[in-house]
């Protein structure tokens, strides 16, 4: 018809520091952040540095049940106020940062466990009001746990819990592809409570080792596991989840992890000089993700990560 | 000549030892000890134990890791799942699980969370941890933390993350804890059960090259020894070999 435009499909292909600031906004009207990924494998950690460097503050950190090196680091940036998550460490080793300013007051960190996080985000992705929990006893986080009721079974008649949803602000995931609308394949062997926060969340926002193309995508709809109906914005970030691993892309680089939670407990015992040097160095300092890479040993030392992720 | 028995090897046969064929389990946090004596079980007596209920099924790893969340220590699983998957398993239980913690005390409750002050103004704050539910539903499990001292030992713990018998069976009881709950502890010096009457624990056995005086030394609170108490049995040569040469192969359990 006259004087109408085709419209053409959108691309959700963003740029990192794009991507960052859309999320900062919208944190900034809600402050609640999930992030992707579990403990050392798949987390999204290069657009958690990049909202650090774009000035996130107060934010309310929720994740799959097991978090450490990326909730440390944004604790240890000042981007904190409280934590929903149940395991909170870097697994061969405390985290630092979280354990300084949980004990100073400074960072309040819930007690909750596994059903309760994922029966929240159940429940935010499946549109009900609440989702039952029946496997919670004895435990003292049931008498500190903020998120969960106790409840009457309407069928059993016997005192059981519900927690109400979930519902993530803005949502971080990290996958090996995605195509250019959003699409995302994990070829990790888990996938972790990744596609439930997908569709838990108001904004998901993912980083990819690489973006395939759509023909990729096509020859194999059931490898999907998250379409991009759920996906607002997809980054193509080499090494995105570095110095996490992405499986099979590459391994977790144990030794960064371990040098920064030396610096963290060096800042513990008072002497954060080096601490405040690592996040200067790697978080707001570097311009883009090439540059990142050339301040955490270059693209030969990642190369070895690669390696590694390959042996099995 | 072979190496001497390291104390996680000991550890690893006395779990394994309890596992049966045809079960359901999964090794828990601090994966280590727990994955190796589930393989010895599975190389050795038990071909139908299915590992499962962590997110994977049945991993084939080409040695042992310190966590099976990586998944270079999956190898090549039969298959994954996902925390939905795991929130199932939780309300339907699994034969076994393995726990261990910060502080462990009389009554096998295990404390993740803080030592010292409260939750929210803690002395020293813990990591916390994410499965509460796999103590109660399922029908059994093991406390195998690698030390055993007077601090990780006590009397009352400051917080209980992961109950265990709680204060006896009224408690247990009455927090509708039905299942068996903590078997037993096994540490780098002993194994340690409960009293079936007051779900007290107490020695059962001590390694080779330990004393239950010692034993005791190294506890918070009074383990009642009033007789001899039996060395735990040594590994088998079979044990051995299968644990050395097929599981453990780059001696993880020796380091």
């Amino acid at each position: 018809m006259e004087g109408q435009t085709t419209l053409t499909r959108r691309s959700k292909v963003t740029g990192l520091q794009d991507a960052a600031r859309q999320a900062r906004d919208a944190l900034r009207e809600r402050p609640d952040l999930c992030l992707g990924g579990l403990f050392k494998q798949g987390r999204p950690v290069a657009l958690v540095r990049g909202l650090l460097a774009a000035g996130a503050k107060g934010l309310h950190v929720y994740s799959s049940p097991g978090a450490g090196y990326d909730v440390d680091l944004m604790i240890a940036a000042g981007a904190v106020e409280q934590v929903f998550i149940p395991g909170v460490t870097l697994e061969n080793r405390l985290c630092p940062n979280f354990r300084s300013a949980v004990e100073a007051g400074q960072v309040t960190a819930h007690a909750l466990d596994a059903l309760t996080v994922v029966g929240g985000l159940m429940a935010s992705a499946h549109g009900v009001p609440f989702q039952p929990i029946d496997a919670l006893r004895g435990s003292d986080v049931l008498k500190h746990n903020p998120l969960i009721r106790e409840i009457d079974c309407p069928f059993s008649g016997r005192r059981i819990h519900a927690v109400g949803p979930i519902r993530p602000s803005v949502t971080f995931l990290h996958a090996q592809e995605a195509d250019r609308w959003g699409n995302l394949r994990h070829l990790s062997t888990m996938v972790y409570a990744d596609q439930l926060m997908a569709r838990a969340s108001d904004m998901v926002i993912a980083s990819v080792d690489r973006i395939v193309s759509d023909e990729v995508i096509l020859d194999d709809p059931s490898r999907v596991t998250v379409p991009s109906h759920y996906v607002d914005a997809v980054v193509e970030v080499p090494y995105g989840a570095h110095p996490t691993a992405s499986f099979p892309n590459y391994a977790m680089d144990e030794d960064h992890i371990d040098a920064y939670a030396d610096l963290g407990d060096a800042a513990r015992a008072g002497d954060s000089e080096g601490l405040d040097a690592y996040i200067a160095r790697h978080v707001t300092g570097p311009k883009d993700q090439e540059d990142y890479i050339k301040t955490v040993g270059g693209a030969e030392y990642l190369a070895q990560l690669s390696a590694e992720a390959r042996k099995g | 000549m072979r190496a001497a028995i390291s104390p996680l090897e000991q550890m690893v046969v006395v779990l394994a030892r309890d596992l049966a064929d045809g079960e359901l389990g999964a090794a828990g946090a601090a994966a280590l000890v727990p994955m190796a004596a589930i393989a010895l079980a599975r190389e050795l007596r038990a071909p139908n134990l299915t590992v499962g209920g962590e997110m994977f099924f049945n991993p084939e790893p080409g040695r042992l890791y310190p966590s099976m969340l990586d998944d270079r220590a999956l190898g090549r699983c039969e298959a994954a799942e996902t925390f939905i998957e795991l929130f199932g398993h939780s309300h339907h239980g699994l034969d076994f699980f393995f726990h261990s913690g910060l502080q462990h005390d009389a009554y096998g409750n295990i404390n993740l969370h803080h030592v010292g002050g409260t939750l929210h103004a803690p002395g020293m704050r813990g990591p916390g941890a994410a499965n509460l539910s796999y103590c109660h539903t399922s029908t059994r499990f093991y406390i195998c933390p690698t030390l055993h001292t007077a601090r990780n030992f006590v009397e009352k713990v400051d917080f209980i993350t992961i109950p265990g018998h709680l204060s006896g069976p009224e408690a247990k009881r009455a927090a509708g804890l039905t299942n068996e709950g903590p078997r037993f502890v096994v540490t780098p010096r002993a194994v340690l059960d409960f009293d079936p009457e007051t779900l007290r624990m107490r020695l059962k056995s001590v390694h080779a090259g330990h004393t239950a005086a010692e034993v005791q030394r190294h506890t918070g609170f009074d383990l009642g020894i009033t007789q001899d108490v039996p060395q735990t049995p040594l590994p088998t040569e079979e044990e051995l070999t299968a644990l050395r040469e097929r599981i453990d192969k780059t001696g993880t359990l020796r380091a």
